[in-house]
């Protein structure tokens, strides 16, 4: 079984990588000390298994998961967190506590042999994990291999793609699976308004609102993007400004 | 019978003042009835303690039965005019009497003779001195209430400033606690030294905490010594990536503070700072004494993409900022920045050198 340990601390690996020597069966084809590399690695050498920590810099696990997606079978590791540990329980899916014994290793990998990864479970978790944070302060985008973390601050507007939402930002255009709805309710609603189906946008991007015709109107950006807004979204985008 | 009523002192404060009413009654009774000052003497002073036991001792009751903060005024004021009534009244009798006795044991004397006026005017006065104790007697029952509220309110102040020091020490708990255990299972096999290294750091740090008591101030250099202990077992943890920096001028560290103050900073500094910087951090601590200042800082490196300041720390230094409020009030600032690359809190307080 080809397994992949994250931990931000050395001696964190160093237990896992101890304890899975024993397992024949087992190889351990990367280590990474954090988020970003665990993207990574995931992406490029697809393990079967994934050993990871949730308290880690940048990104923590769950947002791991989110990004890198439920193909690998994880089994977490926390030292405390209460609300891992709930999601955890009301999920039915195995972690570790740490510290934990070579013996209680050794389950979790049998488990994980099963295979009864139970991918729904895990993104039900991830989603609780998401909305713990709302409102978000900043987007994960995964890139291929690569994780672009943009400020919501620096986001000028949002824009729907079929199964994709289009982020704009400092000029860039970033694509990010998922819906628009979604990702607005994640948004600090008092700075981002829903002016149409297909569109968010950024208040203090806005340069002014024009009449288009006698009853709709465009809202244009202070980079000269041009959007238009629904009379749902006007009347939205009045209470605001008002 | 309350402690108040029957304090020594506060007896004998209220024996004189009767005294006093006696001395007042007998030269005015020397004068309204022309009896020489010696008769006036022994006819008013035992008159006037006798009724000084009668007032004291009913209206003291009475007060304690008709508590002002629970009883409406009206049935207050009609049972004390009756009491005072009747009391003035068998104090009026009593005085008749006694003038009577006088002229009978000793006719030569040329005792008091209460004419109709004078004991109208006596039972006036009766009915006014009894009211005058009821009053005092008031005063003391809320003097002794107020006194009883303030060493709740300071028993409830000690109380409360040792439960946030419990609640601190159960808040540094879980994390670093099991982590470093993470760290010392790790550490059995690759080190064992290092791992009985470890376990040492992790009892001293406890024992430390264990001993400090909310409303004994510690010197800066036991805290610097706490905060040492804490960063030397994260330094295991973190390896290379979590660097200390300590610069504590001499007088400074002889300064008292309340316990656990620095501790939390640095906690917050390792966990929210160096802990989100995948290639670590400096956490950097000064104190210099300024005049009758003490000034404190705590800075970290931090993530530049990171949450905005306080994310999550915001317990730990709110908590700080209310105990130095209580402990010193105005006189201390806690100022949190943020720029960039940097976190950093200052703390200004009075240098204290526990005399």
């Amino acid at each position: 079984m080809r397994v992949l340990i994250v931990d931000d601390e050395h001696l964190a690996r160093a237990v896992l990588r101890e304890y899975l020597t024993t397992h024949a069966d087992v190889e351990i084809v990367g280590e990474c000390a954090n988020g970003f590399e665990a993207v990574k690695a995931i992406a490029e050498l697809d393990p079967e298994l994934v050993f990871l920590d949730i308290q880690m810099p940048k990104l923590d696990g769950f947002e791991v998961v989110e990004l890198a997606g439920s193909k690998p079978h994880y089994i977490f590791a926390t030292a405390y967190d209460q609300f891992a540990l709930r999601a955890f329980e009301v999920h039915a899916i195995d972690y570790l506590l740490k510290p934990f014994s070579r013996a209680r290793l050794g389950e979790a990998l049998a488990q994980a042999r099963l295979r009864n990864a139970r991918p729904a479970q895990i993104e039900a978790v991830v989603k609780e994990a998401a909305a713990r944070h709302t409102p978000i302060e900043r987007i994960l985008i995964r890139d291929g291999a690569r994780v672009h973390v943009v400020p919501t601050a620096s986001v000028d507007y949002i824009e729907a793609q079929d199964d994709y939402v289009a982020v704009c930002a400092d000029g860039r255009q970033y694509l990010k699976h998922g819906s628009l709805a979604e990702l607005e309710a994640q948004l600090d609603p008092a700075i981002f308004v829903r002016i149409h189906r297909s569109h968010i946008v950024n208040l203090s991007a806005i340069a002014r609102i024009e009449p288009v015709s006698k009853d709709s109107h465009c809202a244009v950006l202070k980079s000269g993007v041009k959007l238009p807004i629904s009379r749902s979204g006007y009347q939205r985008i009045r209470e605001l400004l008002a | 019978m309350g402690r108040m009523f029957w304090a020594e002192r506060s007896a004998a404060l209220y024996l004189a003042a009767w005294v006093m009413l006696g001395l007042m009654l007998a030269v005015l009774l020397g004068a309204a009835t022309n009896a020489g000052i010696v008769a006036s003497l022994l006819f008013a002073l035992p008159l006037m303690l006798v009724y000084a036991s009668v007032c004291g001792y009913s209206s003291y009751y009475l007060c304690r039965a008709y508590p002002l903060a629970t009883r409406s005024l009206r049935p207050v004021l009609v049972v004390f005019f009756v009491t005072a009534a009747s009391a003035a009244l068998l104090w009026c009798a009593a005085a008749l009497a006694w003038a009577a006795l006088w002229r009978w044991l000793a006719p030569s004397m040329g005792g008091v003779l209460l004419s109709p006026p004078v004991a109208a005017a006596m039972f006036g006065v009766g009915v006014l001195l009894y009211g005058m104790t009821a009053c005092a007697h008031y005063l003391a029952l809320e003097f002794e209430r107020a006194r009883r509220l303030e060493t709740r309110e300071l028993e409830l102040k000690l109380l409360a400033q040792d439960a946030e020091l419990r609640m601190l020490r159960t808040q540094i708990d879980p994390h670093f606690l099991f982590n470093s255990l993470n760290s010392i299972s790790a550490l059995t096999s690759i080190d064992a030294d290092a791992a009985r290294d470890m376990t040492l750091q992790l009892a001293g740090f406890f024992r430390h905490t264990l001993g400090l008591e909310a409303h004994r101030k510690v010197a800066l250099s036991d805290e610097v010594e706490l905060t040492r202990r804490f960063l030397a077992i994260e330094q295991v943890r973190f390896g290379p990536r979590l660097t200390f920096a300590c610069e504590i001028a001499d007088d400074a560290a002889r300064c008292l503070l309340p316990p656990m103050i620095l501790q939390p900073l640095v906690e917050n500094a390792v966990k929210h700072g160096i802990g989100q910087l995948p290639q670590g951090g400096v956490v950097r601590v000064q104190a210099v004494r300024a005049g009758s200042q003490l000034k404190l800082r705590v800075e970290n490196d931090v993530d530049p993409d990171g949450g905005p300041a306080g994310k999550g720390g915001g317990v730990g230094l709110a908590n700080v900022r209310q105990r130095l409020n209580t402990a010193y009030g105005i006189d201390a600032s806690v100022h949190a920045t943020r720029d960039g690359t940097h976190f950093r809190v200052d703390l200004i307080l009075p240098a204290d050198m526990g005399e």
